[in-house]
């Protein structure tokens, strides 16, 4: 089945667009450059290209309009009775006509034009001709621009028009307008037709769909009809009028009983009768709608016998079918769309009428019967009167009536929600219909995260069986282990060995932290004769003590020393005044024994010097002239050393280019020099 | 809620913590925090990385195999809750945690073991070698031990005065 889609037009441009777009590919896809001193059969070549270019251009997009466009006599005559009614046929075919004579004429001038560039003879000329031959062109399009926007217009309208399709089975609902026929349109098929209490809601015909013994029916909603004569009719009812005449359909005939839809019963059958002549051969069904305002029993004697005319004459077109036997109820039916009581009966009724219809069509053409022949239904032939039902099991009819009890006593979790207060203070309990071994374990929490393990991981069936078996290994290999143990002790040291050993450590490491001293200021180190022992290092105490640590007893060595260090004279002087005492004569010799020997040579006492002391061998007059030579010395070294210089030689700038002196800006005055 | 292993230092990460990256092969990085996810940018390999589980136990440090190790597995079919179970795996984590330490801890040991026992030989010759250093020979040959000399103190002795009875 072909179906009708209007969609698939492409779009038409205005005139001005049009213009644009041709010329804007031309200059793109003809080359642009072009000098006077190009051969002139270059030239005339340039300039023909674009002209030919843009005429077959400007062909193209027309032929593609005036192709694309349906012709009215081509299509089945619903469309083209439509379309008319829509756009009125004469303009339409007008339009698509000066499209024609446009695409013509530029053809024309195309020719033309080329024909005098072949002669050009300069490129001035050349361009003229072409500029010439564009701007004719240019207005053959200007003029038809008011067609081009209609049939856009035309185009944008018919791409909305529903797709109903002329050849398949089709019911057609009509009427006057506000009896009801949308509502049964949106109860019947998934349409969203507007329902409104105003007359003429719907302005144009909607297409639904429905199923009826597993076939698929359009169904059509038409605007509503005004009795009216014909000329008079406005766009609207000229639709419902077209739909009524072309298609092939069952018609539904709307009546409202009630009268609330603003006419009176009269007034829709005169309707009825006015426009009879469009039902031939079409299977006709009165639906007498809004039963629920105004049953069919309770309606005035000459309503009731004007419907009945109406039936009489809907029960023509049956006879006129076929010869079927009168089917009382199959013409005239009720129903109300508001309580939806009769509906499926209605669409029913009317599905069928149609179907038989159609089937009858077939019967009588002649491909039919190549078919015929190849159907058959075997049907089992009858043995005996005995008869056999259907044979349903007990088990299964019991089931069925508890799912039904069943359903209507179960009580739904969002009924329990709403009894305890609803969504917000209630929260269903997730876990009332767990399946555990123990019932009362259903509200257990249990515990995801212990230790830093995930307990998931752990749990296992046989757990305590491998646990069991993982501490009897425990026990094995701690027994082993404690053997182990023992043997490792014998070689620890003892703690006073321990603390020898400490001393040894520490002794060492402090003659190798003064070797490193001495090493490494071997070469600047002035060498000092041990004599004068500045730094009182070689005293008897001291040897005292360090014998003493080593373990050796220190007396004798101590006054060993001492007697070496207060000389031979001493000693003599001693053993002769051991007897008589000291008188002061032997002061006097004391005296002069002691200018020989200084007291620095006698390391018995230790005793603090003043600073200017001159010592014998320094090489230095007197104590002015020390303490001179002393502030001298300080007062060199004092500038070095406040510039952290090492010595006289150092001259290491430890960093060249300081960030700080050479970047950055003044926060006031210049930085011409850094 | 799960707690996760980092992928660099193999700590676990708690809920709240850490980052995850996602690659565009679909495999799932899980960071414990800044340090090991800055690492794992700067293309490093956990393996070469000290501090991390994955250096350590590669190269010995730590105990790698262990029967504890196979009760804490990955189990992606939930079993049915039976309080029993639960409660019996609650106790079996604790026993097993401790037996994993004790055997960690004994690796450890035993490992370090051995430059004990090297440590102690070297002392030992270290104090026979530089006994000289802190007691002369002439105290060493009169007491042999290899220990610090005792140092005699001269303690100016009192007159001993006969002990007479206080006068009462």
């Amino acid at each position: 089945m072909v179906q009708y889609n209007f969609k698939k037009i492409t779009v038409v441009p205005n005139g001005k667009d049009f213009i644009d777009i041709i010329l804007s590919r031309t200059q793109r896809q003809t080359p642009t450059v072009v000098h006077k001193g190009y051969a002139i059969s270059r030239l005339r070549q340039f300039y023909m290209r674009k002209v030919k270019y843009t005429q077959q251009n400007f062909h193209e997009k027309l032929s593609t309009i005036i192709d694309e466009f349906p012709r009215l006599d081509d299509i089945h005559p619903f469309y083209g009775d439509l379309l008319h009614v829509l756009y009125n046929k004469d303009h339409y075919k007008l339009a698509l006509g000066q499209i024609n004579t446009a695409r013509n004429l530029i053809s024309k001038i195309a020719k033309d034009y080329v024909k005098l560039l072949k002669y050009g003879d300069s490129l001035y000329r050349c361009k003229s001709l072409k500029v010439a031959a564009l701007g004719r062109m240019c207005t053959v399009i200007k003029r038809i621009g008011p067609s081009l926007a209609y049939l856009e217009q035309i185009r944008q309208h018919m791409a909305r028009l529903p797709s109903i399709d002329p050849n398949t089975r089709t019911m057609l609902i009509c009427g006057y307008p506000n009896v009801g026929k949308s509502s049964f349109m949106n109860k019947i098929t998934r349409a969203d037709v507007d329902v409104q209490p105003y007359a003429f809601t719907t302005k144009s015909l909607f297409v639904g769909h429905t199923d009826y013994k597993y076939l698929r029916y359009q169904v059509i909603d038409t605007p509503g009809i005004l009795d009216r004569p014909f000329e008079d009719r406005n766009i609207i009812e000229m639709c419902s009028i077209t739909a009524l005449a072309h298609l092939r359909a069952a018609v539904l005939f709307f009546l409202d009983i009630s009268g609330s839809c603003g006419y009176s019963i009269a007034q829709q059958a005169a309707l009825f009768h006015s426009i009879k002549s469009l039902f031939m051969n079409k299977p006709l069904i009165i639906v007498c709608n809004k039963t629920d305002l105004q049953p069919l029993d309770g309606i005035s004697e000459e309503d009731r016998k004007l419907v009945m005319e109406m039936k009489a004459e809907a029960m023509k077109t049956v006879i006129g079918q076929g010869g079927e036997p009168t089917n009382e109820e199959g013409v005239l039916l009720t129903m109300s769309t508001l309580t939806e009581d009769g509906v499926i009966a209605v669409k029913n009724a009317a599905c069928e009428r149609l179907l038989n219809q159609r089937v009858e069509l077939k019967m009588k053409s002649k491909k039919i019967n190549d078919c015929l022949n190849r159907f058959h239904v075997a049907l089992p032939k009858a043995r005996d009167q005995k008869e056999r039902p259907a044979c349903i099991p007990q088990a299964v009819l019991e089931a069925k009536a508890k799912q039904a009890a069943e359903k209507e006593k179960r009580k739904t979790e969002k009924e329990l929600e709403d009894e305890n207060g609803g969504a917000g203070v209630y929260s269903a309990s997730l876990r009332k219909n767990y399946i555990l071994a123990n019932d009362e374990w259903k509200e257990d929490t249990m515990p995801e995260i212990l230790d830093g393990h995930n307990v998931y991981d752990f749990i296992d069936p046989d757990i305590l069986l491998r646990l069991e078996e993982l501490e009897r290994e425990e026990g094995l290999r701690q027994a082993e282990e404690e053997g182990d143990d023992f043997e490792m002790d014998g070689q620890e040291l003892s703690l006073e060995e321990q603390e020898a050993l400490a001393e040894i450590r520490k002794k060492k490491s402090l003659l190798i932290q003064q070797h490193r001293m001495k090493k490494s200021t071997a070469e600047s180190r002035p060498v000092v004769p041990r004599k004068f022992d500045t730094d009182r290092k070689f005293t008897t105490r001291r040897m005292g003590r360090q014998l003493s640590s080593l373990g050796l007893d220190p007396s004798l060595a101590i006054s060993r020393a001492r007697s070496k260090s207060r000389g031979r004279k001493r000693e003599r002087s001693v053993d002769k005044r051991e007897g008589d005492g000291r008188d002061a004569m032997d002061i006097d010799d004391n005296q002069a024994s002691k200018k020989l020997r200084l007291r620095s040579t006698s390391r018995s006492r230790s005793l603090s010097r003043p600073p200017g002391e001159v010592i014998p061998g320094e090489g230095l007059k007197d104590s002015a002239q020390k303490i001179k030579a002393i502030k001298l010395a300080k007062k060199s070294v004092l500038k070095r050393n406040k510039n952290a210089r090492r010595g006289e030689a150092d001259r290491v700038i430890p960093t060249l280019k300081p960030k700080h002196l050479f970047s950055g800006k003044r926060s006031i005055g210049k930085t011409q020099r850094r | 809620m799960r707690l996760e292993k980092c992928w660099f230092c193999s700590s676990t990460v708690y809920p709240g913590h850490g980052i995850q990256f996602v690659r565009n092969d679909a495999k799932i990085f899980r960071f414990c925090r800044s340090k090991c996810h800055k690492n794992f940018k700067m293309k490093r390999n956990p393996r070469k990385v000290k501090w991390t589980k994955a250096y350590r136990r590669l190269h010995g440090k730590d105990m790698t195999h262990d029967s504890t190790f196979e009760f804490e597995r990955k189990r992606n079919r939930p079993e049915r809750y039976d309080r029993n179970l639960a409660e019996n795996t609650l106790k079996a984590i604790k026993k097993i945690d401790k037996i994993r330490s004790d055997r960690a801890s004994d690796h450890i040991k035993n490992r370090l073991k051995t430059g004990k026992v090297q440590r102690q030989k070297e002392a030992r010759k270290q104090l026979e070698q530089g006994i000289h250093l802190v007691k002369a020979p002439h105290a060493l040959a009169q007491d042999s031990s290899l220990c610090l000399p005792k140092i005699k103190v001269n303690v100016s002795q009192a007159q001993t005065e006969e002990n007479q009875p206080m006068e009462e």
